[in-house]
C-alpha cells in the first residue's frame, strides 16, 4: 500500500476533512477518527444505508477508519489525545482553537509545534484562519455564495440555486490531501513538521483562477467566463430523445480543428454551411464559442429530428467533443465506467455489501484497497488507544473521568 | 519563497487546462515546472477574453511555469524531450488516448528512459473503455457525468453550471493528489509509475456525498434549488430584499436558528426535532421559515443568526471578493504583475507555515527555450554513450521514421 506505515488522526465532521482522510486511507494510511459528543453531524443525514440507521453519507466518508469518541468531559481525555497525535504522522482538523484546547490539543496551533514537531497538521475553516471573520462558522452554501458560485446558476430574479455537487468541501478535501502528501515528502528532507491551513472559501476562489483572471482587465469584455456573459447552452442541445452538450472546432492552435463541414453534411445540415453566421468550423457557434447560445436554435432545427446517440457519434467522428445528459444510474450501468471500474462493493458491517465510488486515480505499480465498515461512536476506542501505548489503568481512568466513551 | 516541492522537475507537455494546472499547482507547491508546447501553441494563448492579447486561461492555468517550444515529431525536438524526460520526476500530458504513444512519448517508452518517472495522463473519460480515445471539456463531462442533473430548480431536468472550466481544474487537483500519492511510494521503492485520472472521475469525486445517498436509495439524484437532499434547513432563503444562505448542521446550530428567528416553539416541535425529522418534513418547515424571512432584510438576518452561531452569508462576486479583507488577509486571491499588465488569479488553496508557496506570472511563450534547449544539447554531447542516451538515439530514429 502507498501510504502503509502512516497513521492520520481525523479530527474533523462533516464532508472535508472525513473525505480527505478517507483518500488517504484508500492509499493505505491507518486513519483514527475522533469524535466528540454526539458525534459526527453526518451521522443523522440521511438517506440511511438500506435497513440501518447508519447515515450513507456517513458511511461513504468514513468507511474503513478506526473510530474513538471523547466523553462529556473532554480534557479527561488529554493525556490520551496527546499520546495519540504524538505518535501521527498527521492530524486533520475542522476544530475551533476552543475546541481543541478543551481536549488538550492547543498546542497544535503553534507554529513552530514544539510538542509535537514532526507533526503534519491540516486545519480546515469555513473562511479562512486569520483575518475578521475568522471564527464565523460557515458551510458549504455559505462557500458556495461567497465565492461567487451560486452567481453562476439560475436565471436573474428568480431563486438562489447551489451546485448540487457539494464542490466547495470536496475541492478542499482533496486540496487537504496534497497539503498533507506534499509536507510529508518535505519532512523526510527536513525532518520537520509543519502546519497548513485551508479554507472552504479560499479551496472555492483557487479553482476559480480562471474567472479572475478574465474578469481583472480584459481587452473586451466578451468570451466565456468574462462575467459569466458566455456560458455553455444551459440545458443543452434538444434531440429526438435525450438533451446533449457538444463543440466542434478544437482547441489547439489559432485555427481550430476542421472537421464542421463534413459533420454538417452527414446530419442534413448542409444549409448551415454557407450560412455567414456559422464560422466553418464550429468554433465561435459550438460548445463555449460566443454566438453558440444565439445559433442553437438553428443546430436544434435538425437535431429534434435525429435520435441523441447518432449525432454524439457523429460529432466524435468528426473531431468534435459530446455527451447526452446522462442519468447517474445510466452512467453506472455504461460500460466506460465498468471499464474504468468506477463502482466498487465493500463490506457493509453488518454482513452485506455497499456500493462504494473508487479512488479517483490509477497507479501503474501500486494497488489500493477499498475499505468498508464505517466505525460506531466510540467502537474502537479500546483497541486503538491501547495499541498507542495507553495503559490500561490510563484508559479505564479516561473513561471513568468522562474523557473517553468506550463502545464496543 | 520555495515550497515543500522544492528541488523536484516536472515536465508538462499538456494544452488547455486540465493538464496545464497540474503543473501549476505543482509549481506553485516550489517544484520547477517546464511547460513544453508544440509548434502550434497552446490554444488558450487566442481564447478569448485576453488581456493585453494573452489568453487568460493561459495566464491562470500556467503560473510559475519556464515555457520551451519543442516539436516532437522533429526527431532533434524528439531526441531534446527524451534528454527533458531524463531529468524530470513528473511528466504530466492530458492528449487523447494514442497520441503519445504516436510521439514515441507514452509511458511503455519513458518509464525505460527514465525508471524513476512518475508519468501523469489527465484524459476526458479515462484510459480505456470505448470511450477512450474521447476528447472531453468541462461541459461535456458535465453532461457525462450527471454533474449538470444536480443542478437546477425543483422540479428541472438539469442545468449547466455556467461557470466553465470547473471540472478541469478538479481533474487536475485530483491529479496532483495521485501524482503527491506516487511520489510517497516512489521515497520507498524507489519506482515511479503512471498515474491516470479522468474529467469523468473527478466530476464524480466532487459528487462523492450525492453519489452516497444514489448507492443507498438506487434514485438518482435530482436538481434542488438552493436546498441539499440530507441537511435541513441549508439553503437560500429570499429575505425582505436579497437571498440570505443559512445552514443549520448541528443540533446547537438549530437551536440558535430558532432563537435567531424568535421562535422557540420550533425547536421543541417534534416534527422538527432532529436532522432526519426536518428532513422529512421540508415542506413544512419551509412553508413556515419562508414567510419568516420575508419580513426582514437579509442583514437583519446576518446578523441574528451571526449572534446565534449559525453560518449564514449573502451571495458575493469578484468586485466584492477582489476587496474584501478576509479574502485579502488569508491570501485567497493573488495578485500577479505579468507581461500581460496586473492580473487576478486564484491564490494558493493550502498555506504551509514552513514552506510558504507563492503564485507567479505565467511564462511569456518559448521564452526559456533556447536556455534550456542548450542545457540539454549539453547534456547529450556529454552523455552520449549511457545506455539511456543510446536508447534516446535509437527512439529518435524510431521518431524520424513516424515523422
Amino acid at each position: 500500500m502507498m501510504l502503509s506505515g502512516i497513521t492520520i488522526v481525523d479530527f474533523s465532521q462533516g464532508e472535508a476533512g472525513a473525505l480527505s482522510a478517507l483518500r488517504l486511507g484508500d492509499l493505505g494510511a491507518n486513519v483514527i477518527k475522533v469524535e466528540t459528543g454526539e458525534g459526527d453531524w453526518t451521522r443523522q443525514c440521511p438517506p440511511f444505508m438500506p435497513g440501518s440507521e447508519i447515515s450513507a453519507v456517513f458511511f461513504g466518508l468514513n468507511r474503513g477508519k478506526r473510530g474513538i469518541a471523547v466523553g462529556p468531559n473532554p480534557g479527561a481525555a488529554a493525556p490520551v489525545l496527546q499520546k495519540l497525535v504524538q505518535r501521527a504522522d498527521a492530524l486533520i482538523t475542522d476544530r475551533t482553537v476552543q475546541e481543541l484546547a478543551e481536549v488538550g490539543l492547543a498546542a497544535v496551533e503553534d507554529d513552530p509545534c514544539i510538542l509535537y514537531p514532526r507533526l503534519v497538521v491540516a486545519n480546515i475553516s469555513g473562511l479562512g484562519e486569520k483575518g475578521p471573520m475568522a471564527s464565523k462558522p460557515a458551510s458549504e452554501l455559505q462557500a458556495q455564495a461567497m465565492a461567487g458560485y451560486t452567481r453562476s446558476l439560475g436565471v436573474l430574479g428568480e431563486p438562489a440555486r447551489r451546485l448540487g455537487a457539494d464542490v466547495a468541501s470536496v475541492a478542499t478535501a482533496a486540496f487537504t490531501t496534497q497539503a498533507i502528501l506534499a509536507a510529508l515528502y518535505w519532512r523526510n528532507r527536513s525532518g520537520q513538521g509543519q502546519k497548513i491551513s485551508l479554507s472552504l472559501w479560499n479551496s472555492l476562489l483557487s479553482m476559480k483562477t480562471i474567472h479572475l483572471a478574465a474578469q481583472s482587465n480584459p481587452d473586451r469584455f466578451e468570451g466565456p467566463r468574462c462575467a459569466t456573459a458566455n456560458g455553455p447552452v444551459l440545458r443543452g442541445y434538444k434531440t429526438a430523445d435525450t438533451p446533449i452538450s457538444f463543440a466542434m472546432g478544437g482547441v489547439v492552435g489559432k485555427q481550430g480543428r476542421p472537421g464542421w463541414v463534413p459533420f454538417c453534411q452527414e446530419l442534413g445540415m448542409d444549409a448551415l454551411i454557407g450560412d455567414p453566421r456559422f464560422d466553418g468550423t464550429g468554433r465561435h457557434d459550438t460548445g463555449l464559442g460566443a454566438n453558440a447560445i444565439a445559433l442553437k436554435g438553428e443546430y436544434e432545427k435538425y437535431f429534434v429530428n435525429i435520435p441523441s446517440k447518432v449525432i454524439v457519434e457523429k460529432v466524435r467522428k468528426y473531431g468534435g467533443i459530446a455527451s447526452e445528459f446522462v442519468k447517474h444510474d445510466e452512467l453506472f450501468e455504461s460500460e466506460q465506467a465498468k471499464a474504468l471500474e468506477l463502482e466498487r462493493r465493500v463490506p457493509d458491517g453488518r454482513g452485506g455489501e455497499a456500493r462504494i465510488y473508487a479512488f479517483p486515480a490509477h497507479f501503474s505499480r501500486s494497488v489500493l484497497e477499498h475499505k468498508g465498515v464505517a466505525p460506531g461512536l466510540g467502537e474502537h476506542t479500546r483497541e486503538v488507544v491501547l495499541e498507542f501505548g495507553i495503559t490500561e489503568a490510563e484508559l479505564d481512568q479516561a473513561v471513568r473521568n468522562g474523557g473517553l466513551v468506550v463502545s464496543e | 519563497m520555495a515550497g515543500p516541492l522544492a528541488g523536484l522537475r516536472v515536465m508538462d507537455v499538456s494544452i488547455i487546462a486540465a493538464g496545464p494546472w497540474v503543473g501549476a499547482l505543482l509549481a506553485e507547491l516550489g517544484a520547477e515546472v517546464i511547460k513544453v508546447e508544440p509548434p502550434a501553441g497552446d490554444g488558450t494563448r487566442w481564447q478569448p477574453p485576453q488581456q493585453g492579447g494573452m489568453g487568460a486561461v493561459y495566464m491562470a492555468m500556467n503560473v510559475n511555469k519556464r515555457d520551451i517550444t519543442l516539436d516532437f515529431k522533429d526527431p532533434e525536438g524528439y531526441k531534446l524531450g527524451l534528454e527533458l524526460v531524463k531529468i524530470s520526476d513528473v511528466f504530466v500530458h492530458n492528449f487523447r488516448g494514442g497520441a503519445m504513444d504516436r510521439l514515441g512519448l507514452g509511458w511503455d517508452v519513458l518509464k525505460e528512459i527514465n525508471p524513476r518517472l512518475i508519468y501523469c495522463a489527465v484524459s476526458g473519460f479515462g484510459e480505456v473503455g470505448p470511450l477512450a480515445k474521447e476528447g472531453s471539456q468541462d461541459f461535456i463531462v458535465q453532461a457525462a457525468s450527471g454533474f449538470a442533473r444536480c443542478n437546477g430548480a425543483p422540479g428541472d431536468e438539469m442545468e449547466q453550471f455556467r461557470f466553465t472550466g470547473f471540472l478541469d481544474l478538479a481533474g487536475a487537483s485530483l491529479a496532483v493528489q495521485g501524482i503527491l500519492a506516487a511520489l510517497m511510494e516512489r521515497e520507498r521503492s524507489g519506482l515511479g509509475q503512471k498515474v491516470a485520472v479522468s474529467m469523468l472521475e473527478a466530476a464524480l469525486e466532487m459528487q462523492a456525498t450525492r453519489l452516497m445517498e444514489f448507492f443507498a436509495t438506487g434514485q438518482n439524484p435530482r436538481p434542488m434549488g438552493s436546498e441539499t437532499p440530507g441537511i435541513v434547513p441549508d439553503r437560500a432563503f429570499r429575505a425582505q430584499d436579497i437571498d440570505v444562505f443559512v445552514s443549520a448542521q448541528t443540533p446547537a446550530q438549530w437551536r440558535g436558528f430558532c432563537a435567531a428567528l424568535d421562535k422557540p416553539e420550533l425547536a421543541v416541535d417534534p416534527r422538527f426535532a432532529s436532522n432526519p425529522d426536518r428532513v422529512k418534513n421540508r415542506d413544512a418547515l419551509n412553508a413556515i421559515l419562508e414567510p419568516i424571512f420575508a419580513t426582514r432584510p437579509a442583514l437583519w438576518w446576518m446578523r441574528v443568526m451571526e449572534r446565534n452561531g449559525v453560518p449564514c452569508s449573502l451571495a458575493q462576486h469578484f468586485e466584492i471578493n477582489r476587496y474584501h479583507a478576509q479574502v485579502r488577509e488569508n491570501g485567497m486571491i493573488a495578485e500577479v504583475d505579468t507581461p500581460w499588465g496586473h492580473v487576478l488569479l486564484g491564490g494558493v488553496p493550502w498555506h504551509f507555515s514552513k514552506t510558504p508557496c507563492e503564485v507567479r506570472s505565467a511564462p511569456i511563450p518559448g521564452e526559456a527555450t533556447e536556455q534550456i534547449v542548450g542545457e540539454l544539447k549539453k547534456r547529450i554531447l556529454e552523455t552520449p554513450q549511457t545506455p539511456q542516451g543510446a536508447l534516446a538515439v535509437d527512439l529518435a530514429q524510431k521518431g524520424k521514421v513516424q515523422a
